[in-house]
C-alpha cells in the first residue's frame, strides 16, 4: 500500500429492501473512532465487507467508497498482499506456544518489517498501560490472562500491523482500559471501527452508524453531553477495574469511594 | 463449464462455506454438488434440500478417496453437460493427494487453529485459493504470521478468509470461481500425481509381514492381468481394485467379473 489512507468517504447505496439509503456520504478519516451499531442480521457485516473491499457499486449494497476523495485503483483493492481491516474480537485467543518477545518478532518478519530499535519494548510498554496486571517479554503466549492478551493484542495490532483500519468486535469487560486501548490505536494513526454496544465505548466514539434492515439509517456525531456520560461511565469501569486488582492482589476492600472529576474536554 | 474442487481437512468448514458459496452462485450458474467421503455423509442431502440443487453422494469405501475421486470426475463430467459450475468436495483426509485438476479451480479450506502451514503437502501447495477458516478465534498478529508462512509453501496462492458461520469470504470465493476457466473439450490433468499403490496391504493384505505381502502383491498383480481394469462396476464392486481384494479374499469368486468369462470362453473355443 503506496498512498496513505487519510480519509474514506461512504457513498449510499442500497437497504434488503431495495430503497436508497437516507444519506449523502460519510466521511471517515484518520484518527476517528466510528461505532457501527444495531440488531444481529441488520446489517454490520455487510458494511464491513464493503469497506475490506472498497466496493465500487459491485457488493450487495451497492455501496460505494472513495479514498482520499478519489475512487481507489484496482491494486489498492485486490492486492492479496494488503488487508485493509484488522481486526480485533472478543473470542479471540493467542495459540501459539511461545514467548511474549519471540511471538512479536515473528509478527514483525511476517510482516517483512525490520524491527526498530525498541519496537518491541514499546509493544509491550503501551499493552501495559491497557492491562492492569503487567506483562513481561519473557512471559508464555498461552499463560496470559483475558486481560493480558486483549492488551497485547490491541498494542500489537496499534504498533505491527500495517492496516489502517482496526476493527474492534464487541471487546467488552475483559479487565482492561478500554479508553487506554482506543486512545493508543487513534495515536497510531487508525481509523478504528468498534462495533459495540458498550455504552462507554459507543459514546465516546466520534460518530455512530446506526444500520438497519442492511441499511444505513442514520448517523449520529456524538454530542457533547453523550461524551461526557461516555466519560463518567468509563471512569466508573476503571474504578471497577482497581478494584479487580486489589482483590487480586488479596487486599481487603474497606470501602468505596465514589466522586467525579470534572470532565477534561477533547482539544 | 467451470469445475471446482474444495480439499480440506475434515471439519475445516468446507460444507458450511460451500453453503453459502452456493447461495452466492445459484441465481445465475446452473450448479452441480458431488461430495465424496469415506463411510458416509448426508451433506449432498442438505445441500439439495436447502438449495434445490442437484447433488451427488459418493462414498470411496475401501478405497483411498482421493484416487476415487479422480475415477469418478469423468462420470460426474459427462452426467452434467448442462451445468455452469460442478462443485466437488472431497473426503479431506489425507493431504498428499488432493485430487485438484489444472483446468480447473481448487480450494484449499484450511482450519487456522490446526498448526504450521509447513506441514501440508500438495492439498496446500497446489490450491489456487486457500480459504483460511476459523480466523475469528485467534490473534490479528497470528493470521498474518498463519498467511506469510502460506505464502512461503504456496507463494501463487490467493488467499481469502472464510467464515462457515457467517458467511464472510464467500462472495470472494465466488469470484474466484466466476474467474475460473472453462474446462469444456479439455483434457483435464491432475496438477501432481497421487503416491502410487504397490504393495501387497493395496490388495487387502492384513498380516504384517514380508512374505505375506509379496505374495498377496504377485496374487493381486496375476489377477489384474485377467481383468479389464474399467472400473465398470457389473461385479458389484466400484472399481477393480476392490474386486481383486474381494476375491483374494475368497469373498468372492474371480468369475463375478463378466470380462474374465468371456475370456475364459474364447480360449475354450479355440
Amino acid at each position: 500500500m503506496d498512498e496513505e489512507i487519510k480519509k474514506i468517504t461512504i457513498l449510499p447505496g442500497i437497504n434488503k429492501f431495495g430503497k436508497k439509503e437516507n444519506f449523502e456520504k460519510i466521511e471517515i478519516k484518520k484518527g476517528q473512532v466510528i461505532a457501527i451499531v444495531g440488531n444481529t442480521g441488520a446489517g454490520k457485516t455487510q458494511l464491513l465487507y464493503d469497506i475490506e473491499r472498497l466496493a465500487q457499486k459491485d457488493t450487495r449494497s451497492r455501496r460505494k467508497f472513495l479514498v482520499n476523495d478519489k475512487i481507489p485503483d484496482k491494486e489498492m483493492r485486490f492486492n492479496p498482499e494488503r488487508k485493509l481491516i484488522a481486526s480485533l474480537a472478543q473470542s479471540m485467543n493467542f495459540l501459539m506456544d511461545i514467548s511474549v518477545r519471540d511471538f512479536l518478532k515473528l509478527h514483525l518478519e511476517s510482516r517483512g518489517k525490520k524491527a526498530r530499535q525498541g519496537l518491541l519494548k514499546e509493544v509491550i510498554k503501551e499493552a501495559n498501560e491497557i492491562t492492569g496486571e503487567a506483562i513481561s517479554p519473557e512471559m508464555n503466549l498461552l499463560n496470559l490472562s483475558g486481560g493480558q492478551s486483549r492488551a497485547l493484542m490491541v498494542s500489537d495490532v496499534a504498533n505491527i500491523s500495517v492496516s489502517p483500519i482496526i476493527l474492534i468486535d464487541e471487546i467488552e469487560n475483559a479487565g482492561i482500559r478500554k479508553e487506554k486501548a482506543i486512545e493508543i490505536l487513534v495515536e497510531e494513526g487508525k481509523i478504528v471501527l468498534i462495533v459495540t454496544h458498550d455504552p462507554s465505548l459507543a459514546l465516546n466514539a466520534d460518530k455512530r452508524i446506526i444500520i438497519k434492515n442492511g441499511g444505513i439509517v442514520k448517523i449520529l456525531d456524538t454530542t457533547l453531553k453523550e461524551k461526557g456520560i461516555a466519560y463518567y461511565l468509563n471512569w466508573i469501569e476503571n474504578y471497577n477495574l482497581e478494584i479487580r486488582e486489589k482483590i487480586r492482589q488479596g487486599r481487603e476492600i474497606k470501602n468505596v469511594e465514589i466522586y467525579c472529576e470534572p470532565i477534561k474536554l477533547k482539544k | 463449464m467451470k469445475f471446482v474442487i474444495f480439499a480440506g481437512t475434515p471439519g475445516s468448514g468446507k460444507t458450511s462455506i460451500i453453503k453459502y458459496i452456493v447461495q452466492e452462485l445459484k441465481e445465475n450458474f446452473k450448479l452441480f454438488f458431488a461430495k465424496f467421503d469415506c463411510l458416509q455423509t448426508s451433506d449432498d442431502e442438505r445441500i439439495k434440500q436447502e438449495y434445490k440443487i442437484p447433488t451427488v453422494k459418493k462414498l470411496a469405501g475401501e478405497l483411498c478417496p482421493d484416487h476415487y475421486t479422480a475415477l469418478e470426475i469423468p462420470k460426474i463430467v459427462k452426467e452434467n453437460q448442462d451445468k455452469d459450475v460442478i462443485i466437488l468436495e472431497t473426503a479431506g483426509l489425507c493431504l498428499r493427494c488432493s485430487p485438484y485438476i489444472k483446468e480447473g479451480l481448487g480450494i484449499n479450506v484450511l482450519d487456522i487453529t490446526s498448526g504450521d502451514p509447513s506441514r501440508y503437502g500438495p492439498i496446500l501447495t497446489q490450491a489456487d485459493v486457500v480459504a483460511v477458516s476459523k480466523g475469528d478465534l485467534i490473534s490479528q498478529a497470528e493470521r498474518e504470521i498463519f498467511r506469510a508462512k502460506i505464502l512461503k509453501v504456496n507463494p501463487k496462492a490467493k488467499i481469502v478468509e472464510v467464515n462457515g458461520l457467517t458467511g464472510e469470504g464467500a462472495i470472494d470465493v465466488a469470484e474466484f470461481i466466476k474467474l475460473s476457466s472453462h474446462i469444456e473439450n479439455k483434457k483435464l490433468r491432475l496438477k501432481h500425481s497421487m503416491p502410487s499403490a504397490v504393495c501387497g496391504y493395496c490388495y487387502g493384505n492384513k498380516i504384517i509381514d514380508e512374505k505375506e505381502v509379496h505374495q498377496r502383491y504377485l496374487a493381486g498383480k496375476e489377477l489384474k492381468k485377467l481383468i479389464p481394469n474399467l472400473n465398470c462396476g457389473k461385479c458389484g464392486f466400484k472399481s477393480c481394485n476392490e474386486f481383486i481384494r474381494a476375491v483374494l479374499d475368497k469373498k468372492v469368486k474371480k468369475e463375478q467379473c463378466p470380462f474374465i468369462k468371456q475370456k475364459v470362453v474364447t480360449i475354450k473355443k479355440l
